[in-house]
């Protein structure tokens, strides 16, 4: 999968580019601020339909615009999938393919894979629970649609419960007919999702263990283990016994939106024992691991957003990360990075296929 | 845009308040009927003061009614054992369009979502399950939309339901009415009323 094309209209502080690039490796230089990372987000955005840093639609929309719009022209093999996102403000996100629009997002998902490395994925280890089932929702997502339906579907239903139950503590009412009702719609998902997630970790599993023995120099034990309290016990009993204290909190406290991976190093959490070393090679193995997971499952290589990986990870770190972009299992690369010269350095060093790209305040021009 | 007349500015605004009417609208809309005798007007603002004033809501099914009890609940030519259960007052119109269906009508005032705040108790089940349990009914078809919450109010029903000897329809799902009941074409909510089938949950 290559982009060949981009244009964008109002996204970030780009009020109108047009970037062509390399099938291989493309370097985005220039000062912090300037909207290196505003490229990756573009096209992060064709790909999965909103931003990977969490930016509202509002906030993408260029200055006192009410609008933006993202143009790729990706290539799979031969054949090119013009993808176009149209965002209106309060007006229902339109996205196109090949000048067909989609009547749910939903089914691009997964049309073009994508996996980001940013400086923020330590958050994965070191921070609450929702960033890695947003890990494991990111992945699964692009690999099967039927689970983003169920997902979306399931936290639809979820917020409903939940809003009820805060209704009915309020009006001093409780309507155990509707918690049913709930929970019997919340059923499907939950078994789906969780059935999804235990495949996806027996899968990636001895990918990531590969993965982390190859940038790690030294011998530990890593793991990644999926923790579900659906592991002993079915969806229903949860919220039959969940239900009082669900009522109490005033929350739904039980299903797979609890969920959690658990991440260790020789058998000891990562987020206490790890060092900043490990750390940093447990992240970055997990982000390689999606790729190559993706790589096998889809029959080709994602495209790879490195975000300013120059500032979390430290120098021997990437240089064997360019090492690895040098083998042909990778496909099309984007990295940003504060310095002009370093990363072009690097890529001849490695001499890898690229061209370099001076991004600054909204204007991009092409280095030689 | 500035007025000259503050009336007319009242006007324009009270015109624009409406759905789909701009400002340039309105203020067509204002300068033609300023073009216009009086009276002209007044056959405007009257039968809206009427309608507004007078109109009721069905005791029984709560449709839009001129009476207390609406024309379809006294129609007795109508079949009296079958309640289509519909989410707003058009879905009646649209309905009764098509003219396939022959039974009575009861108009929930919308789906069951807490978090627009709209739980069971507010919308008229209650005044459902008093029909119900008046014992005429065979058949209770669920006209819902096929959303979450549609769904969410459907099983809701479905269960209330349980206790009496009714039976429990939706419209086939198969056919597709765009979402909402309002924007189906004539034919093919004809066809998913006449297509109906039992409801599984
Ligand atoms: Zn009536």
């Amino acid at each position: 999968m290559q982009l060949k094309a981009l244009t964008l209209t109002n996204f970030k502080n780009y009020e109108s580019q047009t970037l062509e690039f390399s099938t291989k490796v493309n370097g985005l230089v220039g000062k912090n601020g300037t909207g290196k990372t505003n490229l990756l987000d573009a096209i992060y955005y064709l790909c999965m339909c909103k931003s990977y840093f969490g930016m509202p639609d509002s906030a993408i929309a260029r200055h006192e615009q009410d609008f933006f719009r993202s143009e790729g022209h990706f290539y799979k093999e031969e054949e090119e999938f013009k993808v176009v996102a149209k965002v209106r403000l309060r007006k229902k996100k339109e996205l196109e393919c090949n000048d067909v629009p989609y009547s749910k997002l939903s089914e691009h998902i997964g049309l073009l894979p994508v996996v980001v490395i940013a400086p923020d994925d330590t958050r994965l280890a070191t921070e609450g629970s929702e960033h890695r089932r947003r890990f494991a929702n990111e992945i699964l997502s692009q690999l099967d649609r039927e689970y983003l339906k169920h997902l979306i579907h399931y936290n639809k239903v979820l917020a409903q419960r939940n809003a009820a139950l805060k209704k009915m503590a309020a009006e001093g009412r409780h309507d155990d007919a509707l918690l049913e009702v709930y929970e019997t719609q919340l059923l499907p998902g939950a078994i789906y999702i969780y059935e999804k997630r235990q495949q996806l970790m027996q899968d990636f599993l001895p990918i990531f263990t590969k993965t982390y023995a190859a940038i790690s120099e030294e011998r530990e034990v890593v793991t990644c283990a999926y923790k579900s309290a659906l592991h002993n016990k079915s969806m229903e009993q949860l919220f039959a016994e969940s239900r009082t204290k669900d009522k109490f909190l005033q929350r739904t406290t039980t299903g797979i939106h609890r969920d959690d991976l658990v991440f260790s190093v020789n058998e000891k959490p990562v987020r206490r024992f790890a060092s900043q070393g490990q750390l940093k090679s447990f992240i970055l193995a997990l982000k390689l691991a999606q790729f190559e997971l993706f790589r096998q499952e889809k029959g080709s290589s994602p495209i790879l957003l490195l975000d300013d990986i120059f500032d979390k990870l430290d120098e021997s770190r990437v240089e064997q990360l360019i090492q690895l972009l040098s083998k042909d299992t990778f496909g099309q690369v984007f990295i940003t990075d504060a310095h002009k010269h370093r990363l072009a350095e690097l890529l001849a060093q490695a001499n890898l296929d690229h061209k370099m790209f001076l991004v600054d305040d909204g204007k991009v021009e092409i280095l030689d | 845009m500035n007025f000259s007349s503050k009336l007319i500015e009242d006007s324009v605004n009270a015109f624009a308040s409406l759905p789909g009417i701009g400002k340039k609208t309105a203020l067509r809309l204002t300068l033609h009927l300023l073009s216009m005798p009086p009276e002209i007007s007044e056959g405007l603002c009257e039968p809206v003061l009427k309608m507004r004033k007078e109109i009721q809501f069905c005791a029984t099914c709560n449709n839009i009614s001129d009476t207390v009890v609406c024309s379809i609940c006294s129609n007795t030519a109508r079949d009296q054992s079958v309640i289509c259960v519909v989410e707003s007052i058009r879905d009646i119109m649209a309905i009764e369009n098509t003219n396939q269906y022959r039974g009575l009508f009861h108009v929930l005032g919308g789906v069951i979502s807490p978090i627009e705040g709209v739980g069971p108790g507010d919308l008229n089940i209650e005044s459902l399950m008093d029909r119900v349990k008046a014992g005429t009914s065979k058949e209770i078809i669920m006209a819902i939309s096929p959303t979450i919450d549609g769904d969410t109010t459907i099983f809701y029903l479905s269960k209330q339901l349980e206790a009496f000897d009714v039976k429990v329809t939706t419209l086939a799902r198969g056919i597709s009415f765009g979402g909402e009941l309002e924007y189906a074409d004539e034919l093919t909510l004809g066809r998913s009323i006449a297509a109906r089938r039992l409801y599984e949950e």
